[in-house]
This record gives structure tokens, C-alpha cells and sequence, in this order.
């Protein structure tokens, strides 16, 4: 299939380390983790997590509308509003029939629906809110940009779990492809930071447990490495086919070159072991890319710091990239922000075509003896990259890899 | 009446990010551009708080700031007592 080229035309981002898309590079680049302690997580085995803290979430999103809201559909408006603007573009003026929304999320309002059971519980039917059902449902991101922008085109959130925003960007993509819309509004969003959802994750295994400072906690690829630590945020990007945009006299922040998508079909935590079926999200995306791997310059990797994801990641990255490119993963300063992970590590690999610098790994001095890869630590490396990849690999398998180039 | 109670100030302000210079005892819902969810939602803020119950398409909706203010009066009398359970924390 001969396919149009997709243009990045606008990125938005509110994560740990900023509310916006140029805040956030300055502290992804800068390699400080902001995990802390946490005071709504009192007595909870895992108590820490990289927030996002410092913005009155109400006042930002406006008056009237927020209270419906859950934290994962603000982080999303916010992103999507930056995103739009960054592209040039005016919901005022759009045709919202050919604007649609494709917005992931792993676990939607799951802390709303706590909340409500809660209420429930104690106080009865009367003390729940009468927005209950809208603070918990993962179609609401979309939907809530959506009225916010008078997008009328299709809307909707893929789910697949910490791959959630790879896969949105690469549906989207799709439905540029096909002429289902002429502008998309992709991305994802994620907010679990509350006493359930972090007492699952201590509990499945996947949390690094308290050990000294927690913003020394997560370090990817390090031999020492415990487990993943917790994050939170939402990246939005304005995406067009190339085109299009050039005809409205938008600057491309980068291209969508291809994508690829694989299910491990193995166990619901656990990679794979053998890294093949991840191997082949890859293969798929290089080729859907047209690129040969050694042509790939840089490796954005889901690096989450847990023992079995980085020790088959780094294999994989070995035997796909034999040239070792140079290798990010921006969970160690943000954490693993699940489903929203994905979109954000993509619009950081936006960045780093852009600007030409690698970020480096947080509390990492050198990966693992074995893992034959070329990470970039301590300091940003100033390198030029026009060919990058992303890596998101999902609880339950599911693998979406990102092909990004500059324009 | 002429008078806002003050638990109604402090919820639209801070629940609903209404500016306190439009809320005025003439105000109604509608004037406040409150639509009908946030106005349910703010009918269980006060169950909740001051523990006055009321029927929120009745009484808020067409009503005056001072006109429900009258009503919480009347019903909270002299007691006053406020209950401070929050429905929501993190969100």
C-alpha cells in the first residue's frame, strides 16, 4: 500500500517534570528523577511515584467542567490544547467533521471508580457523584477534547495497556491514511497514582519497592536494576497527512515513518523470554518504515528498570540494531507513566530529531555487563538523528514500535 | 433574603471555578452557566456537607442564590452542624 506521509504538526505534554512540551524536555534532558513520597499513598508498600505537581489541574482545565473530569482526562485536555496550538491550528475555525480524537489510556478512571466505591460503601447512593460513571470510563479523554474543539469526526481510546499511546498514534496514522479525517488529535493519557492501583502493582512484583532515595529508584538497564517506579501524565500530538500541512504553511515537527504492532500471547506480565515476538513489532515497524536497521539512529526504549523487560529489551536491541545506536529510556526520570508511556516516549523522540540530542538514562553508570548496547547516560549526547524508533511493550504482550524521521 | 450562605460561595468557587464576582444573591444555575450536571453534582456537595438534602432540578435549577440560602437556613436551623466527608480527593 503506497502511503501518504504523516506529518507531526503539533505535540503537547504534562508529565512529572513539566506541564508542557519544552519544560518537559529540559527535565527528561536534565536526567533527575522527581519520584517522592507521596502523602495520599500513606501505608501503602509503595508509597513514592513521579507526580505530576505544581499546576492547579481545575483552574488550568476552566471553570464548570472540571468537576467531571477525572486527573487522566485533564492531563489529557491540557496536552491536546498545547498540542493544537503548536500546530497553528484553531478549533474556532477547523472543519471539526474531518478532525477526530484517538486518545489511548491503560486503566482510564479507575482511581474515580475507587473513589465512588468508597462513597458507596460509606455513605450510600446519595453521596456518589452524579458524574461517577464519567470519571471512570477511558472513552472520556477523547470525548472531553472532542467538546472542548468541536471535533466531530470519529473519536475513540485505544487500550493496550503501557503500548496504549504507540497504538493510538499508529491508528491514527491509519485513519489520515485512509481519508477518514484530515486532521488527528493522538495520543494518550494515564493517572493511577492512588492506594489500589500502586498496592496491585508492589504486589504483582513489577514495583521497585523502597530502597534509599526514591528518585534513585528506577534506573533502566543497570545490572542493579528493582523494578519499575510509578508515573503519571498525557501526550498529545496534532497529526496531518504531510501534505496537508505543507499546503497550510505548517513546519513538520517530524514524520510518522512506520509502525509495528505484535501480541507476545504468552503470559499477562511476563515478556516472552525469547524477545522474538517484540523482535517482530520492530521488523514490522522498519519495515512498514521502509528503513534498513542500521539506517535507525537512535533507540527510544521502553527501559521500565524491571529485571526481565530490560534484560529482553536489551537483547532484542542488540540483535535488531547490530550497529548499537545510541539508547534512551526516559522511565528513569518519569517513571513509567503507562498507558500514556508511549505517546510521551514518541514525542520525546520527536524531540531528539528535532533538537539532535539523545537525553540520558537517570541513575545509570553503566547497563549491565552483557547488555552489548550503547546507552547514553550521565549527560545528554549531542548527536545528529534523522531516523528514530520508539519501543512500548505492554503488560499482557502487546508490542507497538514507532518509526519517527525528520522531515 | 439577601444574603449567599457561605458554604454555596465556597463550593462554586472551588468546586466549579465559578468567578466570585458573578455569584450574586440574583444569581440562578442557569445565570451561572451551571448545566444540569454540574448542578446535580452540586446538590450532592451540600447533601454531603451541610447535609441538607433537596430534589436538584426542583430547587436549584430556576432558584436565586438567596432563595436557596433561605432553604439551607431553614433546614440546617440552628444546629449547623457540618459534616467535612469529601466525596473526592484526588481527583
Amino acid at each position: 500500500m503506497k502511503r501518504p506521509a504523516i506529518a507531526v504538526t503539533g505535540l503537547g505534554m504534562i508529565t512529572p517534570v513539566g506541564h508542557t512540551t519544552d519544560t518537559t524536555w529540559d527535565g527528561v534532558c536534565a536526567g533527575v528523577s522527581p519520584a517522592r513520597t507521596v502523602p495520599e499513598l500513606l501505608g501503602c508498600e509503595v508509597d513514592f511515584a513521579c507526580t505530576v505537581t505544581g499546576i492547579d489541574l481545575d483552574d488550568a482545565v476552566g471553570g464548570r467542567t472540571a468537576f467531571r473530569m477525572g486527573r487522566y482526562v485533564k492531563f489529557a485536555l491540557l496536552a491536546a490544547r498545547e498540542a493544537v496550538a503548536d500546530a497553528g491550528l484553531d478549533p474556532a475555525r477547523w472543519d471539526g467533521a474531518r478532525v477526530a480524537v484517538v486518545v489511548g489510556t491503560s486503566s482510564g478512571g479507575s482511581a474515580g471508580l475507587t473513589e465512588q466505591t468508597v462513597a458507596l460503601e460509606r455513605r450510600g447512593p446519595a453521596a456518589t457523584s452524579p458524574s461517577g460513571i464519567l470519571l471512570t470510563i477511558p472513552s472520556m479523554p477523547a470525548a472531553e477534547i472532542a467538546i472542548g474543539m468541536r471535533a466531530t469526526g470519529p473519536s475513540l481510546a485505544p487500550c493496550t495497556a503501557c503500548s496504549s499511546g504507540v497504538t493510538a498514534l499508529s491508528v491514527a496514522r491509519d485513519m489520515l491514511t485512509l481519508g477518514r479525517c484530515d486532521i488527528a488529535i493522538a495520543g494518550a493519557t494515564e493517572s493511577i497514582v492512588f492506594p489500589v492501583a500502586m498496592t496491585g502493582f508492589a504486589r504483582s512484583g513489577a514495583a521497585a519497592l523502597r530502597d534509599g532515595d526514591p528518585a534513585r529508584l528506577c534506573r533502566p538497564f543497570a545490572a542493579d536494576r528493582a523494578g519499575l517506579v510509578m508515573g503519571e501524565g498525557a501526550a498529545i500530538m496534532v497529526l496531518e497527512r504531510a501534505a496537508d500541512a505543507r499546503a497550510r504553511g505548517a513546519v513538520p515537527r517530524a514524520l510518522i515513518a512506520g509502525a509495528g504492532a505484535t501480541t507476545d500471547a504468552h503470559h499477562p506480565t511476563s515478556p516472552h523470554p525469547s524477545g522474538e515476538v517484540a523482535g517482530a513489532a520492530v521488523e514490522a515497524a522498519l519495515r512498514d518504515a521502509g528503513w534498513r536497521a542500521e539506517e535507525v539512529d537512535h533507540v527510544n526504549a521502553h527501559g521500565t528498570s524491571t529485571p526481565l523487560n530490560d534484560a529482553t529489551e536489551a537483547a532484542l536491541i542488540r540483535r535488531s540494531y547490530p550497529h548499537r545506536p545510541p539508547v534512551t529510556a526516559p522511565k528513569g526520570v518519569l517513571g513509567h507513566c503507562m498507558g500514556a508511556a508511549g505517546a510521551i516516549e514518541a514525542g520525546l523522540t520527536v524531540l531528539t530529531l528535532q533538537h539532535g540530542v539523545v537525553p540520558p538514562i537517570a541513575n545509570l553508570d553503566a547497563p549491565e555487563p552483557g547488555f552489548d548496547i550503547d546507552c547514553v547516560t550521565k549527560a545528554p549526547r549531542r548527536v545528529p538523528v534523522r531516523r528514530a524508533v520508539s519501543h512500548s511493550f505492554g503488560f499482557g504482550g502487546q508490542n507497538a514500535v514507532i518509526a519517527l524521521q525528520a522531515p | 433574603m439577601q444574603t449567599i450562605h457561605p458554604k454555596i460561595t465556597e463550593v462554586l468557587t472551588a468546586t466549579f471555578k465559578v468567578p466570585a464576582a458573578e455569584i450574586l444573591p440574583e444569581s440562578t444555575m442557569d445565570s451561572l452557566e451551571m448545566d444540569s450536571l454540574a448542578v446535580a453534582e452540586f446538590a450532592v456537595v451540600i447533601k454531603e456537607t451541610l447535609g441538607v438534602d433537596a430534589d436538584s432540578e426542583k430547587l436549584y435549577k430556576g432558584s436565586t442564590l438567596a432563595d436557596i440560602s433561605a432553604y439551607i437556613d431553614a433546614v440546617v436551623g440552628g444546629a449547623g452542624a457540618e459534616a467535612t466527608v469529601p466525596v473526592s480527593n484526588t481527583r
